[in-house]
């Protein structure tokens, strides 16, 4: 039996990486050992299951669970590669509403029991759903893009982890990773983009992570792969590999990796312009 | 043993009816210095209204509603307010009235420079008289020190004590954390102090002054129940909106030189004033 750490993937804003990431995290640290669990709060607009490629097993859901129509050990689609990786699904058939306080709190509480980590993956805005995911976990990572909006709303996004969380409501403080995802190393210079220096300083939370923009991460998600188990040696992959090392309290320092470019690549870069 | 008597002015508000709109009067006073009704002592005068009972609990409900406490109720007799309502009182002096701060007449009050005063303030002022405040004297005690109401714009030092100037210069808060975007620092009595930055989205609302030792990127309302002394203070400006006791600057009209510098705001002559500080 062991005690999980729950760990909340979030943003406020859509579109940014929450489910890539949190489908990357999950995998990741399924492929040190851990017994994994990730989790969709997406309800009525779920996409976990497809990065993971477990959509074709679904049977029961986060909904069922929580109204008691199915057990947890039923609701929960084991990973093809990985047998220590789940995935508890979201309703594609419900919204947001369907999800109680009351239940989100004891499937949390069981999958403890059964997890090393849980890590759920937050919907999009700062309504219901978006409360639910972040309000029973230990720890949050923050995904934010490289741009103003984006890093606007995870500022209103650590509010809330500081404000309606249980940790906060105890008198805790949450812990707070940064992951900034589609980075541009070749933007942030022109300084098309804002540099991840100006967004850790915006938000004043300790950066896990750099992701590169790539598009291995969109080829991976097609083929239904969680992009840290399709193409290991992507910069995407390797610079959430780090992460996870990270997260598991590794002090390595945060390096950007880069799209290996060929001869010619760089040469006509340097023309350009 | 000795009793002391003290006499206060009490702010005396006469609802009249219909309540809604006389609320709505009290929410836009409230929204412009919100701690006008703060720690003021409050009667509430209800003499020949002849209102039912139920309807001064809702009158009641709704003022605490406002966070106006009530202190005693001129105008119905003691035996028939319920347990739980504020006593009754009677009798007092009519005093001065008592102005509701705006930008000119609260510097009038402070005592320094009529000059400032603006020629329509008067009419201002003669509005918001016949809508909420009249003041008066109470505790009548024996031995009560009486103090003397004499002109109109001199009124007693001693019960303007609690004046929205001395008000704003009471308690102090510091944050300790940075301020989000979409949180509110809400403090009409005192100074808020920020250790960290103020986001964008964010916005830090005092009565007195305001200190941000890290970026100010939202907004800054200062000096809010009245208090033009009041200034705001950043170790990194790149605010949204400033603002002193009312009067207010958004970024697009703020010094392009003084972007991202330290720097500190305060209101002169009816006109915020930037400075770099170093």
């Amino acid at each position: 039996m062991s005690n999980a750490t729950v760990v909340v993937v979030t943003s406020g804003k859509g579109g940014v990486g929450k489910t890539t990431t949190t489908a990357a995290i999950a995998s990741a640290l399924a492929k040190e050992g851990y017994q994994v669990c990730a989790i969709d709060f997406d309800v009525g607009l779920r996409n976990l299951d497809l990065i993971m490629g477990a959509e074709r097993r679904v049977v029961f859901d986060l909904v069922n669970v929580v109204r008691g129509e199915a057990s947890i050990k039923q609701a929960l689609v084991r990973d093809k590669k990985l047998n220590n990786l789940y995935l508890l699904p979201a309703s594609q058939t419900r919204d947001k509403d369907a999800l109680t306080e009351e239940g989100v709190a004891s499937v949390i509480s069981e999958l403890r029991m059964y997890f090393d980590w849980v890590i759920c993956d937050s919907p999009a805005g700062i309504e219901r759903g978006a409360t639910l995911a972040m309000r029973h976990a230990d720890e949050a990572i923050i995904v934010s893009n490289p741009e103003v909006s984006s890093v606007r709303d995870c500022d209103r996004i650590i509010g809330l982890l500081d404000a309606k969380t249980k940790i906060a409501e105890d008198g805790g403080r949450m812990p707070k990773h940064l992951m900034i995802t589609r980075y541009d190393t070749e933007r942030a210079k022109t300084g098309d983009m804002l540099a991840t220096d100006d967004v850790v300083d915006i938000l004043s939370v300790p950066l896990i992570g750099v992701v590169p923009e790539s598009k291995d991460v969109l080829k991976a998600s097609n083929v239904g792969l969680p992009i840290t188990l399709s193409d290991e040696n992507s910069p995407a992959a390797k610079a959430y590999t780090e992460a996870v090392r990270r997260l598991l309290g590794e002090n390595i320092p945060v390096t950007i990796p880069e799209e290996k470019k060929g001869l010619f690549g760089k040469f006509f870069k340097g023309r350009a312009a | 043993m000795k009793f002391k008597g003290k006499s206060f002015i009490a702010i005396v508000l006469s609802p009249e009816p219909p309540f809604a709109d006389w609320f709505r009067e009290i929410d836009r006073i409230i929204e412009r210095s919100p701690g006008f009704f703060i720690d003021r002592p409050i009667i509430l005068d209800v003499r020949g209204t002849k209102i039912p009972i139920e309807e001064l609990e809702q009158l009641l409900a709704e003022l605490a509603e406002r966070s106006i406490r009530v202190m005693g109720i001129d105008g119905v007799a003691g035996t028939r307010l319920k347990a739980g309502m504020p006593p009754s009182f009677s009798g007092g002096r009519l005093a001065s009235d008592v102005d509701v701060p705006t930008p000119a007449n609260a510097s009038a009050v402070a005592g320094n420079g009529s000059e400032t005063e603006k020629p329509d303030a008067k009419d201002a002022d003669g509005s918001t008289r016949n809508t909420t405040a009249k003041s008066k004297k109470t505790a009548a005690e024996p031995k009560a020190k009486v103090s003397k109401a004499n002109g109109d714009s001199d009124v007693e030092p001693e019960a303007w004590e609690t004046s929205p100037a001395s008000i704003a210069s009471g308690s102090s808060i510091v944050i300790t954390e940075p301020v989000r975007s979409g949180q509110s620092i809400l403090h009409p009595e005192g100074d808020v102090t920020v250790i960290g930055s103020v986001s964008s989205g964010a916005e830090i609302i005092a009565g007195g002054s305001i200190h941000v030792y890290g970026a100010l990127r939202g907004r800054a309302l200062a000096g809010v129940a009245g208090k033009d002394s009041a200034r705001i203070f950043c170790s990194k400006l790149d605010a949204e909106l400033v603002s002193i006791n009312g009067l207010y600057k958004v970024a697009d009209d703020f010094d392009g030189a003084l972007r991202n510098a330290p720097a500190q705001i305060r209101f002169e002559n009816e006109t915020l004033v930037f400075e770099e500080l170093n």
